[in-house]
This record gives C-alpha cells, sequence and structure tokens, in this order.
C-alpha cells in the first residue's frame, strides 16, 4: 500500500499542472477547475490502489477529467430549467487565475479556445500545451496520426478564424 | 492577420496557468494522506495506541520520568501528605539491601528523620500532620528497639552518633512544644549494649579522665537513660 502510494504521489506530482490546466481551460474558473481536478486525481487513486491496471497514467488521468467536465457541463445545463431557488448563486469574484488572465492577451486566446468544439480543444491543448507528440494525442483521441493531423490543422485554423 | 508560428507562440503563453501551490498541496494530503502524519489533537497524543503500541519506548521513557518525579516529591513529603506513603514504601525498600547488623543503625537514622520531619512540621505550624507525624515517630521508635533487639553485633559507634542527634532532635522537638510521647522502648533496646560496654571498659586498664567519664556513665545506667549511657561509654573509650 505504501509503494502504491509513492507511485500515485509522483503521477500526481508529475501530472497536477497539466490537468488543473487542461480543465481550467474549458470551465473558466479556479474554484470549479480545482474541484474536478481534485476529483479527478482521487479517481485516479481508487482506481490505482484497487490494482486496476494503468499503463498510461497520463491518458487515463485525462479521460476521467474529460468525462468529468462533460458531466459538469450536463450537470450545469441541467441547472437552467430548473426553479430559480436552486440555482447556486456563483461568487461575481474572479478567482487569482482569472484575475490573472483579465484584461490580458491570454484571455483573449483562452476565450478563442474555449470556444472551439471539444476536439479541437483537446488537440491544441495535449500538443501545443503539453507537447505530446501526435502519435500519443492520436491514441488518446483513438484516431490514426493522419486524422489527428487533418484534425490539428483544422483546429489551427478555426483559432485563427475566432482570433480575427 | 498572425502567422502559424505566432498563434502557436500564443497558444503556449496559456502555460502560465498552474494551479494554486497550497492547494496542490493540500489536495494532495487529501487524497494521498500520509499514514505516519495525524493531526494535533489531545486523543492522537495522549492515545494508549501512541502510548502503547506505536511508541512503546517513549511510552515507557515517560512512564519512568513521570515516576521519577513522584519519587523525587515524595521524599519531601510530611505525615499526612498524599506523597508520604511512597516515601515510606521507598524507606523500606532501601532496608530490604541492607545487612543485619547494619539495620539497628539505619533504623536509628528513620528514627532521626521522623523527629525532622515532626519539628519541620511543628516549626511550619502545620496542625493537623502534627498527630500523624507524632505516630509515624512512635512506630519508629518500635521498629528501631526490635532491630536493636534482634542484633548481636552491632557497630556501637554508629549507634551511638545516631543517638546523638536523636537526643539533640528530641530536645528540638520538646523547645517547640511537642509532646512525642514514651521514647522508653527505645531507651531500653540500649540496655543490654551499655551494659556490655559498661562491663567491657570496667575490665580495661583505664586513665584517670576515663574512670571519671565511666562513673558518670554508671550513674546514668541507674538513672535508666541507657542512651546517654552508651555515649558517655564511647566518649570514655576515645579520652586518654
Amino acid at each position: 500500500m505504501a509503494n502504491l502510494r509513492k507511485v500515485f504521489s509522483k503521477i500526481y506530482d508529475q501530472y497536477i499542472n497539466k490537468i488543473y490546466r487542461f480543465i481550467f481551460l474549458k470551465v473558466n474558473s479556479q474554484e470549479i477547475a480545482q474541484d474536478l481536478c481534485s476529483e479527478t486525481f482521487l479517481r485516479g487513486w481508487e482506481s490505482f490502489k484497487n490494482g486496476n491496471k494503468i499503463e498510461n497514467p497520463q491518458a487515463f488521468l485525462y479521460k476521467i477529467a474529460r468525462n468529468l467536465v462533460t458531466d459538469y457541463y450536463r450537470e450545469k445545463a441541467k441547472t437552467r430549467v430548473v426553479s430559480a431557488e436552486f440555482v447556486p448563486v456563483a461568487d461575481p469574484r474572479p478567482g487569482l487565475d482569472e484575475r490573472v488572465m483579465l484584461g490580458s492577451d491570454l484571455e483573449v486566446v483562452r476565450r478563442a479556445l474555449a470556444i472551439l468544439k471539444e476536439d479541437y480543444q483537446n488537440v491544441i491543448i495535449w500538443h501545443y500545451l503539453d507537447d505530446l507528440p501526435i502519435q500519443e494525442v492520436a491514441e488518446m483521441m483513438g484516431r490514426t496520426e493522419e486524422t489527428t493531423r487533418v484534425l490539428l490543422h483544422r483546429a489551427l485554423k478555426a483559432l485563427r478564424q475566432k482570433l480575427t | 492577420m498572425m502567422t502559424e508560428k505566432e498563434l502557436i507562440g500564443e497558444i503556449r503563453k496559456l502555460r502560465q496557468i498552474k494551479p494554486n501551490k497550497d492547494w496542490v498541496s493540500l489536495t494532495k494530503s487529501q487524497i494521498l494522506p500520509d499514514p505516519t502524519f495525524r493531526e494535533w489533537s489531545f486523543w492522537n497524543i495522549f492515545s494508549p495506541e501512541k502510548w502503547w503500541g506505536a511508541k512503546p519506548a517513549l511510552a515507557t521513557v515517560t512512564v519512568f520520568g513521570i515516576l521519577f518525579g513522584i519519587f523525587i516529591f515524595a521524599q519531601n513529603s510530611l505525615p499526612g501528605d498524599f506523597l508520604y506513603p511512597i516515601k515510606k514504601t521507598t524507606e523500606r525498600g532501601q532496608a530490604v539491601f541492607v545487612s543485619k547488623e547494619e539495620l539497628p543503625k539505619v533504623q536509628l537514622e528513620l528514627v532521626n528523620k521522623r523527629l525532622e520531619e515532626l519539628n519541620e512540621i511543628a516549626q511550619t505550624n502545620q496542625v493537623k500532620k502534627l498527630a500523624p507525624a507524632i505516630q509515624e515517630f512512635q512506630a519508629s521508635i518500635s521498629k528501631a528497639a526490635q532491630k536493636l533487639s534482634g542484633a548481636k553485633e552491632p557497630n556501637i559507634k554508629e549507634i551511638v552518633t545516631a543517638a546523638k542527634k536523636i537526643e539533640i532532635n528530641k530536645q528540638k522537638a520538646e523547645t517547640l512544644g511537642v509532646v512525642m510521647g514514651e521514647t522508653e522502648k527505645l531507651d531500653n533496646a540500649y540496655r543490654p549494649f551499655a551494659e556490655r560496654e559498661i562491663q567491657n571498659l570496667e575490665n580495661s586498664s583505664l586513665t584517670e579522665k576515663q574512670e571519671e567519664i565511666l562513673k558518670e556513665a554508671k550513674e546514668y545506667f541507674e538513672k535508666g537513660d541507657y542512651s546517654t549511657t552508651l555515649i558517655k561509654v564511647v566518649e570514655a573509650s576515645q579520652v586518654r
């Protein structure tokens, strides 16, 4: 058990920044990004300690994070149709990351990235921010390398259009 | 129009987005708690598991430390104090390791201790402790007399030294107005030794001065003051 904890501790240290950034770019809230990120690692740890074989920890964690973001938006969509009494009141003050972003060039890029479709966001984040090779990005997306290159090309084109 | 290289450069600026360091370490500690770390709480420090399971050596050292502290405090206690029985037990324990011939001397020293306690109580006017202190003194006298009676060849000089001290402390207690009760038992226990020492001196060739002191000793013997007799006899044997 102690050994598993040690191994997962290294995985945590290695991927926490990437997973957090990945989630933050999709939800644009420090608080929500922290919640979903900690949930990602918690689920990862639960699975890991229960003996599930994890060949690619990065791909595994990204998969959990993607599912959590999807669930988050699904739940968010549901809350729009329920009574106003049950809608949580959001804190209007921006978080630290949000404050850094506001009024900067980063915000412009982030906003443009956020309105791209999910596959475009993912391929850009993984290849240009995480520096993952096309082969690995293709594996994570369940595509061939060729179609991933095409997807990346289209994603960049779409981002450029949003920025102009 | 932004070139592809410029666009990628802009995208890479998003690497500045990083989680708060405190949050990262806090989350890690919540997901992967260190099994050896426990938050501070009274129960965590004083739990039986910690003392008797996880840290037996520390627990042992601490217990001995506490016992040692109690032992030290007990040595200054007086009759009627909460810790006084510990002091008595310690004295009994010490007596176990003393040879039979040394026992009378040790018991006489204990009589002296009881007298010193009695004097301290009288001086500090601790009235409630007076009765138990007198009881303790009487009990110590009985025990000393018993040990003296049972001794065959005690060291007379040592007994005389202790007896002298007892006399001084008794006088002090009397000056303070303490009524100690009878001490005849102890005096009577000196008798056989006083008698034997007088005979020894009579059978020896004595100087004029020694004869004089022996005479005084006999007078004290006649009065039944055997402790002073013994003191005189030893004095006679020491002068020339």
